[in-house]
């Protein structure tokens, strides 16, 4: 459908064409994606919208190495996603991309400097936790256990867990789905900083029409299609998302 | 069906591995109460019937020779309902295929079948014809064990008199249901034979023309055994009569005896055990399912069900589990009751030994393991009912954990995060911890416990054949002879040595109580036979001392240099004081030692042997048998070899099915804890570990994360298993140890090496189980999924 035009300058981080996702279940196939074609820059921010099950999430996972794709191929930088093993994939998520979830998934046992300690000990160049929870403005706080912060600093830890490998892919599922708007908008933040800061490549799924303001470009989906696909001329910061 | 229903069925179905590891603990519990007393039943009842049937004696006794009118006058004696007299010979036998020879007895026949006690039953063929003198029916077993056929031709020699005689007949005995073996408690059937010949032909055998030798009696319900025993002694005592013992100590009831009252206690101390460790797992396991759907209650509640109605399908689950496992239970049960009664047919000779199940036990046992599974369940239940709905419905916080020990050892970078989140789980539930840690341990009690029987046996052996005992053989007289006669014994071809031993039968009393022993009289420096104290030291005799067995020390209240009384039942039946000079340990019967002189002396006799103890060259033993044969004043002859061959094969039978019961009980226990608590750690950590695997994490190594806990869980439960299992070695030789045998605590290396290959493995396998869900994970639904 709708190709995003070749830019002559920055380089091509993701080659995705013709991606389809069916699921098979007992009610018969669900066509998650078809035939996605997409191509996504270094250092781009895009934010992805859509209703419930318009395929944005299943893209969001095929690209992270989470789900396998049905059909197509999906290609970042020189690693082909499709028909990768699980120890491939699990390399590629290992030293190339972070994660943000909507409901922070912390290791409740672990403080914060040792949830991103989590990652760093595993990665192949990271920055020091205490300079990753720095970044997300929680330097105070490395010591807390996550029961003992709020929801907006446990998704900010996850920020920093998931920028300290400096990823070139920065994945984020609904980040501000659980949070206030003032947390929301400290965790979108610092997720812009940081992004900036290691040059990574981010893509983050929403519901909320809000935050496409700080996209490069905004990617709307329908019945696992993309519809549109919509440059901003003016990237916002945060503080002047307003949702 | 109800909605809550259709939930608890469900809930059931999802968590069915959980359930059924702890039905199966339940299901082993049921299965030993169920198992022991259906085979005490079957064996009991086998018993009774037998008995009856056959009218078993209540009292036996012996002598050397008395007229058969001495019926008549111990019919009169108080308390006596029925007089059976006969006559009872042994003396060695060839039998075609063995290397050495059988001991054979020959008893008499009964005139009046109908008045008689210890009838036998005949199986096979037919009795002998009464006027005929070379007809008898042999003991099924001996037949059996010594492949004897009807109609072989076989010779005893009876006090020098060759009696041979065609076989007609089979029988079965209620004396004879289990044979021991003369040096061991073990039967030893092709070398243990009995014959039952019409009167006249035994009459003949034994030179006892009119004359009868032993003595049965029934005694009147109420009346007083020991008062009968002692009015037979005083009769007894002028034609040479032998000490009359009641029915608990004929060898065969006492063994019969001894093996119903294991079956109690294997039946009274095992399941307890099981349902401790299953009650303690069902805590957990419904602890944690109220955990994860605490929510849920709150939603019910809200919607109107009272505390009572949300709780309640925790505590059915809890009873749903054990009724399943006391239904298996029950039906594993009757099918090992099955197959240790089919077990019993080989060493318990009845015309019928059938399986029984005990409904009795089933129900009881059923009942107990029920309620303990919904005990286990209560405290979870209890806080499923006291959640109130606004909370529980509030999506949970992160569990609040803090700095624990290892924080305070590594607050650097040495410890990796892994190591980390499974210490500090450790330490954010140390009662379940400890549950888990307590729960393995006792698997592994359990095994060492129980394997360390076969190192017990070793030393029971080694202590009685190699260490107190050193003879290759030994050899019986009839009756005591002087000591000139070792020197025709010595003679005999392959004989390196020969000791003379004199062993008399004696009542031993002190403190009001009393015992019957033998005392053993040796020469002072023998080699092939001498008490040891504790440390294997032989013990010196001092003047006319008796050293004295611990245990018989112990049933009779003596120490070194009390005094006690002997009243010797063989011979004259002298009696005297003599002090006790020193105690022996030994594990198997109750033993007395003085020197042979002394005992002589106490006889009132001069220097007199009734056996002699040998050391046979191995390769002239053939020789050597065959030469006893033909020395009538030998009537029994053992050889070590043979004893302990026998022994070991006994026991290891013995044990084998009952220490495959234990191991695979100690098994389930070991598997259905390790697998609950790594379940339980799996589905508290499942959404941790899945978000680990997309942050780049190996299956491996979270696999590491969960495993890891259960291994220092494991591990930390050894020690404590291997202590435990010492205790439960104490308790068990303690609650095992009969009159026959003493079993000694000792647990070997093998003992503690097997135990633990088995523990390993039953842990690893749960680990295997759990761990390989890891590569199952969706790694898409943690992304979205609150916990």
């Amino acid at each position: 459908m709708a190709t995003a035009p070749p830019a002559p300058g920055p380089k091509v981080a993701f080659d995705v064409r013709g991606l389809s996702k069916v699921y098979r279940t007992g009610a018969g196939d669900v066509h998650a994606l078809r035939g996605v074609d997409l191509q996504i820059l270094a250092g781009e921010t895009l934010v992805l919208l859509g209703p419930s099950g318009s395929g944005k999430s299943t893209l969001l996972n095929i690209l992270g190495g989470l789900d396998r794709a049905s059909s197509g191929s999906a290609r970042f930088h020189d690693f082909e996603l499709t028909g990768a093993s699980e120890t491939e994939l699990t390399r590629y998520r290992r030293r190339s991309v972070g994660f943000i979830f909507q409901f922070f998934n912390l290791v409740p046992s672990l403080t914060a400097r040792e949830n991103v300690a989590l990652i760093t000990e595993i990665a192949t160049d990271p920055m020091s936790p205490e300079e990753a929870l720095a970044r997300v403005g929680l330097a105070d706080r490395m010591d807390h256990f996550p029961a003992q912060l709020s929801g907006g600093q446990q998704q900010r830890v996850a920020v920093a867990r998931a920028i300290a490998k400096r990823p070139e892919l920065l994945l984020c599922d609904e980040p501000t789905g659980s949070l206030d708007s003032d947390s929301g908008v400290q965790v979108l933040e610092a997720i812009v900083d940081v992004t900036g800061d290691v040059g990574a490549t981010a893509m983050i799924v929403s519901h909320n029409t809000d935050i496409a303001g700080m996209a490069d470009r905004v990617i709307r989906f329908r019945d696992g299609r993309i519809q549109e696909v919509q440059p901003n001329a003016r990237k916002l910061a945060p503080r002047e998302v307003s949702w | 069906m109800k909605a809550l229903d259709r939930k608890l069925l469900r809930d059931l179905w999802r968590l069915k591995w959980q359930v059924m590891a702890i039905a199966l603990l339940v299901g082993c519990g049921v299965a030993v109460a169920v198992m022991s007393l259906s085979a005490q039943r079957a064996l009991a009842g086998a018993q009774d019937a037998f008995y009856a049937d056959s009218r078993f004696a209540d009292v036996f006794a012996q002598a050397k020779r008395m007229p058969a009118s001495v019926t008549r006058d111990l019919s009169r004696l108080d308390g006596v309902t029925t007089v059976d007299a006969r006559i009872l010979e042994s003396g060695l036998m060839d039998v075609p295929g063995l290397s050495r020879p059988a001991i054979a007895r020959v008893i008499s026949l009964p005139d009046d079948e109908r008045r008689a006690l210890n009838r036998i039953t005949l199986t096979q063929g037919r009795m002998p014809d009464p006027n005929r003198l070379d007809e008898a029916v042999a003991l099924k077993t001996f037949m059996e064990a010594a492949r004897v056929r009807l109609g072989d031709r076989l010779t005893a020699v009876i006090d020098g008199r060759a009696f041979t005689f065609t076989i007609v007949g089979a029988a079965l005995s209620p004396e004879y249901v289990y044979v021991p073996a003369p040096e061991s408690f073990m039967p030893d059937d092709a070398h243990q034979a009995v014959f039952w010949a019409p009167r006249p032909a035994v009459e003949r055998a034994a030179g006892m023309n009119g004359a009868v030798n032993a003595v049965a009696l029934r005694v009147a319900p109420g009346a007083s055994v020991p008062a009968v025993l002692a009015d037979l002694d005083r009769m007894l005592a002028p034609y040479g009569g032998r000490a009359a013992y009641a029915r608990e100590d004929q060898a065969s009831h006492a063994f019969l005896a001894a093996e119903l009252k294991e079956l109690s206690t294997s039946a009274s101390i095992l399941p307890p055990i099981f349902l401790v460790i299953a009650a303690a797992l069902v805590h957990l396991t419904v602890s944690r399912l109220v955990e994860a759907e605490r929510e849920q209650i709150g939603l019910l509640k809200a919607f109107g069900y009272r505390d009572r109605e949300a709780a309640v399908p925790y505590l059915r689950l809890a009873a749903v589990i054990g009724l399943t496992g006391a239904i298996a239970g029950g039906l594993a049960g009757g099918g090992l009751a099955a197959a240790i009664v089919d077990q019993y047919r080989e060493y318990f000779r009845f015309p019928l030994l059938e399986p029984r199940f005990h409904w009795g036990a089933f129900a009881c046992s059923a009942g107990v393991a029920i309620a303990a599974t919904m005990l286990g369940s209560l405290a979870a239940v209890r806080r499923a009912a006291g959640l109130s709905p606004a909370l529980a419905m509030q999506p949970l916080r992160p569990t609040a954990y803090r700095e624990g020990l290892l924080d305070r050892v590594a607050r650097d970078g040495s410890v990796d995060q892994a190591t980390r989140i499974i210490v500090r789980n450790l330490e954010r539930f140390p009662m379940r911890a400890t549950l888990a840690i307590l729960g393995l341990a006792s698997s592994l009690t359990l095994l060492v416990g129980t394997q360390f029987l076969f190192d017990s046996l070793d030393k029971v052996v080694d202590q009685a054949y190699y260490r107190t005992q050193r003879w290759s053989e030994s050899v019986g007289f009839a009756e005591a002879r002087s000591v000139a006669a070792l020197a025709s014994v010595q003679r005999l071809p392959g004989v390196f040595a020969a000791e003379p031993v004199r062993i008399v039968a004696a009542r031993l009393k002190a403190g009001g109580r009393e015992e019957m022993t033998r005392i053993v009289g040796l020469d002072p420096g023998a080699s092939f036979q001498r008490p040891l104290d504790g440390l294997d030291r032989p013990i010196p005799f001092k003047g006319r001392g008796l050293v004295i067995s611990e245990a018989l020390a112990a049933r009779l209240g003596l120490e070194p240099g009390d005094s006690v009384r002997v009243e010797v039942i063989d011979g004259s039946g002298p009696a005297a004081d003599l002090p006790v000079t020193a105690l022996a340990r030994d594990y198997s019967g109750f033993a007395a030692y003085m020197p042979r002189r002394e005992l002589n002396h106490l006889m009132g006799e001069g220097d007199l042997a009734s056996g002699a103890q040998l050391l046979v060259a191995p390769d002239a033993r053939p020789a050597f048998y065959r030469a006893i044969e033909g020395i009538p004043q030998i009537i029994g002859s053992s050889s070590r070899d043979d004893t302990v061959a026998n022994w070991r094969q006994a026991m290891a039978e013995a044990f084998r099915v009952m220490i495959s019961f234990y191991v695979s009980f100690a098994a389930a226990i070991a598997f259905g804890v390790a697998y609950n608590t790594s379940r339980i750690a799996l589905s508290e950590r499942a959404r941790d570990l899945a978000t680990l695997r997309v942050l780049g994490f190996g299956q491996g190594e979270c696999a590491y994360i969960l495993v890891g806990e259960l291994a220092i869980l494991a591990l930390a439960a050894i020690p404590l298993g291997m202590l435990g299992g010492q205790a439960l070695a104490h308790g068990l030789v303690a609650a095992y140890s009969r009159d026959e045998m003493r079993l000694p605590a000792v647990i070997g290396p093998r003992s503690y090496g097997i135990s633990l290959l088995a523990y390993l493995a039953a842990v690893s396998l749960a680990a295997l189980l759990v761990g390989r869900r890891i590569w199952g994970f969706d790694l898409v639904t943690v992304l979205k999924t609150r916990e």
